[in-house]
């Protein structure tokens, strides 16, 4: 393999999303500038089963379909091939490959079969992610490498890097990478029993912040190498992952596995504390995510840390399109000069991340961004985006 | 292109004698889980050796969590709904914790779900010089239970290879069976 392909520029040629703000990245280009939620009550967690039954829901509560995660990954991987449409028509079909990211695929098959529903085979097989990955690359003209990767809710953002290391050693031109995961009685089964939901809605960062508000999502980016991607491109700079061997589902407490994984992704973009402009924070509302996320950054960026916000009070928890939707609010916010706010913040928590924004707010510069994301089982996540 | 060998290579399955050794928190772990320490523990590796954040985690999840997602749900008619242990054994990636935790390695994890190699992942890991080392390990669980859903015979093994930049024999571009160079590493270190 030739050395220069570790160093090959990664863009991004084109996004779609489908999210609890409304279907197009349009929709959520308007949430960004209004410091929108999208987080409502829905009536079918409205039962005693649930700790909460405010969601980020991206269909219609009726909407009946038994293989939601192929309807929502459909949808932005249409609108995300549709923005990338140039530089995906002069790369050949078997030079674009295909990484999905997601943590339950579509569980609404098991749900379906364990209650003897109806449940369409194309439902069933869809339980698996990489078939629903192979199914989704098949449909959507991508013939080359397949891969389906789960890590928890850091899902998305190696999901991308794992794209952009596909094109750096040769084994593809492009790749479309989309995030899904859907609402589901099973997950708000676990995240009750764990006691993780805010009654109250998602706040992160706040002072009265209780937990998380689940959320489903569709998002995709397709990758390029960057000489193909029209300019201004943003740029996938650089990326790092660790462990908190720690604890299954709680942070390290001080925040240095975060921390590592912020170093490995500066270091690897080439690029100083200093350099960041905005740092979008995995930022669940949970007391003790949203507080070893605060150490982290003091760990990493002292107390002179950059503007910082959270996107889900906006969009709820979005498992494994958390990674993807997350990035995808940053190049909206580098593509407007926009840092975003933190919607359903309402007084900041002392322990919160010192530079926490809690209205959206224009600035000069916004040429290099942090994207992060913390899961269970330890794992933490860091992607830095340049916008060149 | 910079060659990256095995330095060991080890396998499990259901029933091995292995799994009194770790304790009784073993017993609260999925199936995949467990597979995944037993066939680590038996690699012999010493991470006392190693720099714990250079050692990278690659789990090749064949069923992803689908047997603990089995398992789980069918606790949904419990009080008190299905069990908040399991729950966080719906990840694929759980494995990567529990191996994370018992060896304290704190480098890079990936986790890709199917019946794919992560080995081509791992080499690129060494290559690009994110990590010294690199545990990949490969799951597949489909539990009877699973298997009556899915429609899949039952089948419960894990292998484990462990990479670094020098040892038992390179890897070849391109290979990828696990179980057939745990196989073949078996019998080597029986000829010697």
């Amino acid at each position: 393999m030739p050395e220069s392909l570790f160093q090959c520029s990664v863009a991004i040629a084109g996004c779609g999303a489908t999210t609890a703000v409304g279907r197009g990245v349009d929709a959520l280009r308007s949430a960004l500038r209004a410091n929108a939620s999208g987080l409502r009550a829905a009536a079918r967690f409205d039962k005693p089963a649930f700790q909460s039954c405010v969601v980020g829901a991206a269909r219609e509560e009726e909407s009946g379909t038994d293989d939601p995660a192929w309807q929502l990954a459909g949808f932005a991987v249409r609108e995300a091939r549709e923005q990338a449409r140039e530089t995906l028509a002069a790369i050949p079909a078997e030079r674009v490959g295909f990484v999905l990211s997601t943590t339950k695929a579509n569980i609404e098959a098991m749900e379906r079969l364990a209650d003897h529903r109806p449940c369409s085979e194309a439902a069933r097989r869809h339980l698996r992610g990489d078939a629903l990955a192979a199914d989704l690359a098949a449909a959507h003209g991508a013939g080359g490498p397949v891969q389906c990767v789960s890590v928890a809710c850091v899902s998305g953002l190696v999901a991308i890097a794992q794209g952009a290391r596909l094109i750096q050693r040769g084994a593809a031109d492009a790749v479309m990478v989309a995030g899904v995961d859907h609402l589901s009685a099973f997950v708000m089964a676990g995240f009750s029993a764990l006691k993780a939901l805010d009654p109250a809605g998602c706040r992160p960062f706040d002072k009265e912040r209780r937990g998380l508000s689940p959320g489903e999502a569709g998002a995709a980016v397709v990758l390029a190498r960057a000489e193909r991607v029209a300019a201004p491109a943003i740029a996938v700079a650089g990326w790092g992952s660790s462990n908190d061997a720690n604890h299954m589902t709680g942070p390290a407490r001080d925040g240095s596995g975060l921390a590592q994984a912020i170093r490995g992704a500066l270091d690897s973009a080439g690029v100083e504390p200093g350099q960041i402009d905005y740092i979008n924070a995995h930022g669940t509302g949970t007391p003790y995510n949203d507080a070893m996320e605060a150490a982290a950054l003091r760990g990493v960026f002292g107390k002179n840390s950059p503007p910082i916000s959270g996107a889900k009070g906006m969009l709820g928890h979005t498992l494994g399109a958390a990674g993807v939707v997350e990035t995808i609010l940053c190049v909206l916010a580098m593509q407007e000069r926009l840092l975003p706010g933190t919607a359903r913040l309402n007084e900041t928590a002392e322990d919160a991340p010192a530079g926490v924004m809690k209205a959206p707010s224009p600035c000069a510069r916004l040429d290099w961004a942090l994207k992060l994301n913390s899961g269970f089982g330890g794992v933490n996540g860091a992607l830095i985006l340049h916008h060149g | 292109m910079d060659k990256i060998y095995i330095t060991a290579a080890s396998q499990a399955s259901p029933g091995d004698a292995r799994a009194a050794q770790f304790g009784a928190r073993f017993g609260r772990l999925d199936l995949a889980s467990q597979l995944a320490l037993m066939a680590v523990e038996s690699l012999g590796i010493d991470f006392d050796e190693l720099p714990r954040e250079r050692v990278g985690i690659c789990l090749a999840s064949r069923d992803g969590s689908l047997a603990a997602d089995c398992e789980y749900w069918r606790g949904r008619g419990a009080a008190g709904g299905p069990s908040p242990a399991l729950f966080v054994y719906t990840l694929p990636s759980a494995a990567i914790g529990e191996l994370a935790i018992r060896h304290r390695l704190t480098g890079p994890s990936l986790c890709l779900v199917g019946p794919g190699s992560v080995l081509t992942e791992a080499a690129d890991w060494l290559r690009r010089g994110e990590v010294e080392a690199c545990l990949c390990v490969e799951c597949r669980v489909i539990t009877p239970a699973l298997g009556e859903m899915i429609g899949s015979p039952p089948d419960a093994a894990a292998f484990a290879l462990f990479l670094r930049r020098g040892g038992w024999r390179a890897l070849e571009e391109n290979e990828r069976d696990m179980e057939r160079l745990c196989a073949a590493f078996s019998a080597h270190t029986a000829a010697s």
